[in-house]
């Protein structure tokens, strides 16, 4: 299978400050491959040399098939790109922007046309055509700023934080478009803060401090032997006062790691205390009730633990 | 308890943590405290040299038909005077005149044959003099230089003095000054046209957008160029129109030549705004530089003080703003009637101006977005 993105040890420093360190990793076609890590870890950098605006210091990439150095020009024709802020214009209509966009990329006539009805008819623009881009809420924003990354027909868009800063009804029907490009046989190349959309992502790569941590599939990921090492286990505990147990368990021997998720304590303890006893220095502190069941790492508790562990190094 | 704190503290509250964290920001701020501190004393001892009113070495061309030796003493005479600088020797009244209209001389003495021979008879001995009137801030000078006779000296007596002052007979100011006005507003509206269009671009993130496309470098500053060009030319037309109407200034040359050749003066001004907006982040910065262009442009272009005056460094300086040399052809063309060919050298400047400077705008966007 051939890739739609590869690099190869590739670098970018400023100055003395190296914002992308040797990261080497290939992206599948057709797949949604999510591109994490906190901020400033040199996310946007690799993007942006992933898009040939930025030159790399030192290695190299292909998009498409095209060298990132040798053919900017090819690579830009062959790529969408969604920022992170709205930005196109503002003081511009949903349909004046569309076809700025496709003139751009030399799109004419007919065709710009055809291409400026496919690309509304995909996010369901019609009802904003005349209505200046600055006045559509945050989601449709967005939906016109993918439409306006599509209207070239790429076979791989960039997608830098699309979901950043729109409500949760919006960001589920952009990700619903999302999984109906990939169906389509598009790749996107998404990066986000939010670990509900990375567990969608069919391949995650995960950066930090400029160099790749880990790549693979989700359930890969949360597999990984330094997420539960060895000879400990993760357990839920479910509880009426989450707060007050949260508290207890954390100054418990046992306890490696804690935190609360969705009214549970999700635990990271030695194997060798048992759900009894672990239940049980709950009830020495006046909680009563709880119950403890063994679960799997979520993708949060993959990212954490391996960025703890290379702070502490 | 005291009232009159009670009343006093909600006002002033908080004022002493505003005070630090302003001080802050500006020392956070390099680019702010440059403007407020470097840039008024730099352009102060810089334009202290530029505003010289008291014009002294006004070019000057001979054209002595008589040569004898009292043509020479009087030659010599005027020279001294420091007022007048005889560049140039020419060999008939026509020579001088076009001269004039070149603008290389701002003033011409003419000897005529029976000069000499006139000395001590009744009949005092005359000569003509050419001033051009299209500036008046050299024009005035001038003609009392030639006006107040040096009297001391070999044979010092009495010359007529005949003064023909072309171009602007009357010397009124506004049909000098108004040309000159015309190319400083107009140098300050192009420039900040285009530096305020691309910064905002920056600014809205859309900058990004283009760049991550396939749109070229030049198609980007040209699309920036051409249209705000137009509205400049609009903008030119309308304030030549205006300048006819409220000010009565006739163009004693071609309008049609004047606007063939304000198009690489547009074309240089909207650069310098690309420039601009190249290096400023935001339109704050753009437009504290837009200023900064804005006060050289009136003191070293010839607009107020006449150019002669300037110290050497500051001519040259002078020279990098379009507006110097359009400034020439604004007054050769509507005050003078020039043609192309007196005009020529101006325009040559301006379009290696224009290409220089589109150039240099064009290669620093590149560095300015990675």
């Amino acid at each position: 299978m051939t890739h739609a993105i590869e690099l190869n040890n590739l670098t970018r420093k400023f100055g003395d400050f190296t914002a992308v360190d040797n990261i080497s990793f290939s992206v599948e076609k057709g797949t949604i491959f999510g591109f994490l890590g906190p901020n400033g870890s040199g996310k946007s950098t690799c993007i942006r040399m992933l898009c040939s605006v930025l030159e790399p210091t030192s290695g190299s990439a292909t998009v498409n098939g095209f060298d990132i150095v040798k053919d900017p020009e090819q690579v830009k024709r062959s790529i969408g790109y969604m920022n992170q802020s709205f930005s196109l214009y503002r003081d511009l209509s949903v349909e004046e922007n569309l076809s700025f966009f496709g003139g751009i990329y030399g799109l004419r006539g007919q065709h710009l046309i055809e291409r400026m009805e496919s690309v509304v008819h995909l996010m369901g623009l019609q009802p904003y055509m005349r209505r200046p881009s600055g006045q559509l809420s945050g989601g449709w924003k967005q939906r016109l700023a993918l439409a306006a990354a599509l209207i070239h027909e790429p076979d791989l868009v960039f997608l830098d934080e699309p979901t950043a800063g729109i409500d949760p009804v919006a960001r589920r029907e952009l990700w619903d478009l999302l999984f109906l490009l990939a169906s389509q046989g598009k790749t996107l190349f998404v990066t986000t803060h939010y670990m509900d959309e990375a567990e969608r992502c069919d391949q995650i790569a995960y950066i930090y401090l400029s160099k790749l941590m880990v790549k693979g599939t989700p359930s890969q990921l949360k597999a990984l032997p330094e997420i539960t090492p060895e000879g400990t286990r993760r357990i839920a505990v479910s509880t009426t006062r989450p707060s007050a147990t949260l508290f207890v368990l954390k100054a418990q021997p046992f306890t490696l790691d804690a935190t609360l998720v969705e009214a549970e304590i999700h635990l990271l303890m030695r194997a060798e205390v048992s759900n009894e006893e672990a239940i049980a220095s709950l009830n020495g502190a006046n909680i009563q009730g709880c119950r403890a069941r063994p679960i799997e790492p979520s993708l949060e508790d993959v990212f954490v633990t391996l960025t703890r562990r290379l702070a502490k190094q | 308890m005291n009232t009159s704190n009670k009343l006093a503290t909600p006002l002033l509250n908080g004022l002493r943590s505003m005070l630090v964290k302003e001080l802050i920001h500006i020392r956070r701020d390099p680019t702010t405290l440059f403007f407020a501190l470097l840039i008024p004393a730099i352009q102060l001892s810089l334009f202290g040299f530029a505003v010289d009113f008291d014009v002294r070495h006004i070019r000057t061309a001979v054209v002595d038909m008589d040569r004898s030796r009292e043509s020479r003493e009087y030659i010599a005479r005027i020279q001294n005077t420091q007022y007048i600088d005889i560049i140039s020797t020419l060999h008939s009244p026509a020579e001088a005149e076009s001269a004039l209209m070149r603008s290389d001389v701002r003033a011409a003495l003419i000897i005529p044959e029976d000069f000499g021979r006139r000395f001590g008879t009744v009949r005092t001995p005359q000569v003509h003099v050419l001033l051009d009137g299209s500036d008046g801030q050299v024009a005035n000078p001038a003609r009392s230089a030639f006006m107040q006779q040096p009297t001391q000296g070999t044979g010092g007596s009495a010359v007529d003095v005949r003064l023909n002052v072309l171009f602007n007979p009357d010397i009124r100011t506004k049909i000098y000054t108004i040309p000159g006005l015309v190319g400083v507003i107009l140098q300050l509206v192009t420039v900040s046209l285009t530096a305020f269009s691309l910064v905002r671009e920056r600014e809205q993130g859309t900058l990004e957008q283009l760049m991550v496309s396939p749109v070229g470098r030049l198609g980007l500053m040209l699309g920036k160029l051409i249209p705000y060009a137009l509205l400049g030319f609009v903008e030119m037309s309308s304030v030549i129109f205006i300048a006819r109407l409220l000010f009565n200034i006739q163009i004693a040359g071609s309008l049609a030549l004047l606007l063939a050749m304000s198009i690489p003066f547009i074309g240089a001004s909207l650069a310098i705004g690309l420039l601009i907006s190249t290096v400023a982040k935001t339109q704050g910065q753009a437009m504290q530089m837009t200023l900064l262009t804005t006060l050289p442009s009136i003191l070293l272009s010839g607009y107020i003080t006449p150019r002669e005056t300037l110290p050497l460094p500051l001519y040259w300086i002078g020279n990098i703003f379009p507006v110097t040399s359009f400034i020439q052809i604004i007054r050769g063309i509507m005050v003078r009637g020039a043609g192309i060919q007196e005009l020529f050298p101006s325009l040559v400047s301006l379009v290696i101006l224009m290409l220089v400077l589109i150039t240099i705008a064009t290669r620093s966007f590149r560095k300015s977005i990675a």
